[in-house]
């Protein structure tokens, strides 16, 4: 009895997918639960299950990595040992060859790459532990926390992992081929050769000095759209089709806040299971003193649903952190924010914001969200209007924190950290004076975290 | 004659009979896939020749051939099975009505062209002679091949050698459908062997004790040395040219029936009975052992197993060496040459593939060459000074002006166990032989399905150059590249043409072996030990980085030229000589492509379909991740070559032409 592998669908608007890789091996024994190949949908990609049991069997027409393919699309077999499949393929039972030692780099995924180059580790150095020595995103976090790591950041460009189509430019095959082996996006260079054709050397100057492929989008070019880009541009027509936003903008005084994550800073680092616990960042703490608000104003995390409005349990408030990623916005969610401690919190967070920047989330690690906190204070900007992540009620957007001078109570003027909020929120649900108590609340829980922390 | 005799006679008469009318009945059915060309009404001429040979005689045919095999002895069920395309045919089903093989009985081949198998008969004459084996060859061919030039070019080459020949001319009145009367100012072919100096004899084709005896008389002066004997039977088909063809648009159906009257067995028969005493209840009995034997061979044909088409570009080239005789290890490696013996011995080009052949004539007595002024003269560009005095005129055999003549000779003589040289001169001038090296030699191991060998040697000139016009310059190789079933090779140096030829020398293929004339003087080391150059090596003659150059002959020497100063330049050529153009190494192209990422292929004959063009498709497609410029070819110009000095040196690249579209290529 054989049974199919298919495309699963990933998401409610899924119709395809991108084949990453197998995880397993033809003729390997699959198990209820193994992760059997990788697969990348519309956000994230995703290691798939197997939902039955048996031998492996990808027919010789099986799918190549980068490959899209259609949901339902048939990839390979189950089988039981011993049972013919529909194609001649070499026995399980032979001894295949060892595999030889190849000179060639390590396989790994382009995204694992990336966050190698960022690390300022050699992919060569990484030991893989993934199938075929396939190198993962915990290997490159692992060899990047060994201390004896030292090497210095070679400047090598940023990968732009998708080919990219519709090029204006033109390139030798040579150059596309190297361009890919470097994980550089060729089609932002400009050529040396004749016509302007993009030669191999111009690659690898490149590739020399650094070059970044998303940062050197040339004026006039044409970008073609990638499906990420096209969800989020629904998502956000969406949004501001469907809900009623009003953005209410205020200042806090961060300056305890600031303080509060200066003893976490002196404080002896924490050894737990899998490395250290990281200090919780200003948003970390805010995020924890949002959920605490939360609890007393239930309706900004509700949802609009058809005839009712559906307000979160406490142990529902999982919070939505949108992390900014080489291929655009993406929002992985902390569950369960109010029973977690701010190690816990800092950790999770630390965790979802990397695989989302290496395009590994899981497609579940990014739905279930009631509430979003979204953080542009480090581009120094204050105020903004951030857009509502549907089905979500509403949205808070954190400023940079900035020494102002500031009149007290006393009449004297003192330098104290100034954060601004920007609180946007569906009227449909919420009126403007609670949510205005809401954001006088979140005010309150910055000025003063330790009391809302312990309290 | 005995009783027996006349009966052996009249059964085989009989089997090629009702074989023939049973593939004609097949044929209608839709059960022969192809033509079928039979042989009904002609029966008493192989019958009477094949009478008088064994298995160890070579016959050589035509499309009409189904009646030559059967009375050499092919079971019926071969010949049906062949024409039903079965894996049990005669020819392994790839050849069907018009190439049959059997060589194991001495059917050496049919052939669907009507002049080769005179001279393939002249080449296995030339065997005989030369082995001293006694056996003597035959060729059967009809009146339409007597106004082509293979007849006059055989039957002169087997006067002037006294070949141990017969050439069986079965005047059969038609051309396919062309009157022979029309076609020939004469309407006797027997009588044109007085012109070559040969016996010639006309006898009734019908009379199957009449062509008995002219045989006997012919093949007997053959074995003893009396050379070849021409002899035309005068016959008739009864039926049409080829099954399912109209019969009556060039004859009526009155003369047609006329000669069925004439029914060469049925008058054997009249005689067996009357003249000779055997009885009706005798002939009645082979006549149903034959009836038997033919629906047998017919239920063979149609219950035996179609080919595997797995086999279909199989034996197109010899899979192992035969009666090479034993060798010290050569070094098959052209990167890697034996560095024992003197290192300045240097020798040039024309003086090592001179050592090759000799080497090899004093160890392989069935080495022969042929050539116009090869012997006494020792060749025109000295390939054989001194050899005709070491290996005397049977091995160094100087030929009249009959390309085609010796060429299809040479055919018949790797066919039957000899190794024949050809030394054409000029590559220009073994045009004329185009369709014996094609049609015949290049296919003849994939016909045969191995089982004939085809060592044959073709070696000569190319190349533009001291206005040698345009007679005298052409090259040629990549039409014969075209050709499944020949291996081309085209040196550039001493070293690579000395072991070259060796293998070639030594492998059981056809190799069209051409020798640049421009570079014939050129020198370079060559040891004196044995070595061998396998195919299909290309030598790196340069190691570069920048741009890879692939070249043959003397655009090698021309492309070395200015490697030095476009280095100065900053410009690492790669240089690599393929040494042979099928098989092609384009491995060792692919790789070096890999790592330049350029490629110009500069080559001396003109672009279209050509060397270069192969190339740049083999690695547009392999290489294309590799490719960083489009491939360039550099190659003559298309036109015919001039004589006087500025027009020659205007269709030919040249160094200056070389260094600059490298440069512009690094440009790209």
């Amino acid at each position: 009895m054989s049974h199919e592998i298919v495309i699963p669908r990933l998401g409610w608007s899924m119709e395809e997918g991108t084949f990453v890789g197998w995880l397993k091996k033809d003729g390997d024994l699959v198990r209820r639960g193994d992760a059997v190949f990788e697969l990348e949908g519309e956000k994230a990609s995703q290691d798939i299950e197997a939902v039955d049991e048996g031998i492996l069997r990808i027919p010789p027409t099986g799918p190549k990595p980068g490959s899209l393919l259609k949901v339902g699309a048939v990839v390979g077999y189950l089988v039981a040992a011993g049972e013919e499949t529909l194609w001649t393929v070499p026995s399980p039972m032979t001894n295949s060859p060892p595999a030889l030692e190849s000179a060639l780099p390590p396989a790994a995924a382009p995204s694992v790459r990336r966050q190698a180059r960022e690390a300022g580790i050699a992919i060569n150095d990484v030991a893989g532990t993934g199938p075929g020595g396939r190198v993962m995103a915990a290997d490159v976090h692992r060899t990047r926390t060994s201390p004896q790591q030292q090497e210095p950041v070679t400047a090598l460009p940023i990968a732009n992992p998708r080919p990219t189509h519709g090029r204006s430019a033109v390139a030798s095959p040579r150059a596309r081929r190297v361009a890919a082996e470097l994980g550089l996006n060729w089609s932002t260079l400009t050529g040396t050769g004749a016509n302007g054709r993009i030669r191999e050397r111009d690659v690898r100057a490149a590739a020399a000095s650094g070059h970044s492929s998303t940062s050197a989008a040339r004026a006039g070019q044409r970008l073609p759209l990638t499906s990420r880009r096209r969800v989020i541009a629904q998502r956000m027509v969406a949004s501001r089709q469907q809900t009623v936003p009003v953005t209410l903008t205020t200042k806090a005084d961060a300056t305890n806040l600031v303080n509060l994550r200066e003893q976490f800073k002196r404080r002896e680092p924490l050894k737990s299971v899998g490395g250290s616990t990281p200090i919780p960042s200003y948003q970390d703490i805010i995020t924890k003193l949002v959920a605490e608000v939360l609890k007393r104003h239930p309706r900004l995390a509700s949802r609009w649903d058809e005839d009712a409005i559906v307000l979160p349990a406490d142990d529902e408030l999982h919070l939505g952190l949108a992390v900014d990623t080489e291929e655009g916005l993406l929002v992985p969610v902390i569950r369960n924010v109010g029973g977690l401690s701010l190690s816990e919190l800092a950790g999770q967070s630390r965790r979802l914001a990397d695989q989302a920047r290496a395009g590994k989330l899981v497609a579940t690690e990014m739905q279930g969200g009631v509430f979003t906190i979204t953080n542009l204070g480090a581009f120094g900007i204050d105020a903004f209007t951030p857009v509502i992540n549907l089905p979500e009620a509403a949205i808070l957007g954190l400023g940079a924190i900035r020494r102002e001078p500031v009149v007290l109570d006393d009449g004297q003027i003192a330098a104290r950290h100034q954060l601004t909020l920007s609180l946007t929120f569906d009227h449909r649900i919420v009126d403007g004076a609670p949510a205005a108590r809401f954001l006088q609340d979140v005010v309150n829980a910055i000025a003063n975290p330790s009391a809302w922390l312990l309290g | 004659m005995t009783n027996d005799q006349f009966l052996s006679l009249f059964r085989t008469m009989l089997i090629i009979r009702h074989t023939e009318e049973e593939l004609a009945r097949c044929h209608q059915r839709g059960l022969i896939f192809g033509a079928c060309h039979t042989y009904v009404g002609q029966e008493a001429i192989s019958t009477g020749v094949c009478a008088h040979l064994t298995n160890d005689d070579p016959i050589f045919s035509t499309h009409r051939g189904h009646g030559h095999a059967l009375a050499k002895g092919m079971p019926p069920r071969e010949l049906m099975a062949e024409l039903f395309g079965r894996a049990t045919g005669c020819s392994r089903g790839r050849g069907g009505s018009m190439h049959l093989f059997s060589p194991e009985i001495g059917m050496m081949g049919t052939s669907g062209i009507v002049g080769p198998c005179i001279l393939q008969a002249c080449g296995g004459g030339y065997s005989s002679k030369l082995m001293k084996t006694g056996r003597v060859a035959a060729a059967f061919f009809g009146d339409g091949a007597v106004n082509n030039g293979a007849f006059h070019e055989g039957l002169n080459m087997a006067a002037i050698w006294k070949l141990p020949v017969l050439f069986i001319c079965e005047n059969n009145q038609f051309a396919t459908e062309v009157p022979f009367s029309y076609s020939s100012g004469s309407p006797h072919v027997g009588r044109r062997a007085a012109n070559y100096g040969l016996p010639g004899f006309e006898v009734d084709g019908n009379d199957v004790l009449a062509v008995t005896e002219v045989a006997r008389e012919a093949v007997a002066r053959a074995r003893s040395g009396g050379g070849a004997t021409l002899i035309e039977c005068k016959t008739y088909r009864t039926r049409a040219h080829a099954e399912g063809m109209g019969d009556f648009t060039y004859r009526t159906r009155e003369q047609v029936d006329e000669w069925k009257l004439r029914c060469p067995i049925a008058s054997l028969r009249q005689r067996l009975l009357t003249e000779f005493g055997i009885a009706e209840a005798q002939l009645q009995q082979v006549e149903s052992e034959i009836t038997a034997l033919v629906a047998e061979s017919r239920q063979f044909a149609e219950s035996s197993p179609l080919p595997d088409a797995a086999t279909a570009a199989v034996n197109v080239y010899a899979t192992r060496k035969t009666g090479i005789p034993a060798r010290p290890a050569s070094n098959a490696d052209g990167q890697n040459r034996p560095s024992s013996g003197d290192p300045s011995r240097v020798i040039t080009f024309t003086q090592a593939t001179h050592e090759a052949l000799s080497e090899e004539m004093a160890v392989n007595p069935t080495i022969f060459v042929m050539g116009e002024g090869i012997g006494i003269r020792g060749g025109n560009f000295k390939t054989t000074a001194g050899l005709y005095d070491l290996y005397g005129p049977e091995r160094l055999c100087d030929t009249p002006i009959s390309e085609r003549g010796f060429v299809g000779l040479a055919g018949g003589a790797a066919m039957t166990g000899t190794r024949p040289v050809i030394d054409f001169m000029f590559a220009d001038f073994i045009l004329d032989s185009v369709g014996e090296i094609v049609n015949q030699i290049a296919k003849m191991q994939y016909m045969s399905s191995g089982r004939l060998k085809m060592p044959v040697l073709l070696r000569g000139c190319i190349g533009i150059g001291h206005s040698a016009a345009t007679h005298h310059s052409g090259s040629y190789y990549a039409m014969y590249a075209q050709v499944p079933g020949l291996r081309v090779v085209v040196p550039s140096n001493a070293y690579d043409a000395k072991g070259l030829l060796k293998h070639a020398l030594r492998c059981d293929d056809p190799v069209m072996f051409l020798e640049h004339r421009e570079i014939l003087t050129t020198k370079c080391h060559v040891p004196t030990e044995d070595y061998e150059i396998e195919f299909g090596r290309a030598a790196i003659v340069r190691v570069g980085r920048d741009v890879t150059v692939v070249a043959l002959a003397r655009m090698v020497h021309l492309t070395l030229s200015v490697c030095e100063e476009l280095e100065r330049d900053g410009i690492s050529v790669e240089l690599v000589d393929p040494r042979t153009v099928s098989p092609l190494d384009t491995d060792t192209i692919l790789q070096s492509v890999a790592k330049t990422g350029r490629l110009l292929i500069v080559d001396e004959p003109p672009a279209p379909c050509g060397f270069a063009a192969e190339i740049a498709a083999q690695v547009t497609d392999a290489g294309f991740d590799d490719l960083d410029a489009p491939i360039r070819r550099l190659t003559g110009v298309f036109t015919p070559t001039p004589y006087s000095p500025p027009l020659e040196a205007a269709v030919v690249p040249t160094a200056a032409m070389i260094a600059d579209a490298i440069r512009s290529l690094v440009k790209e």
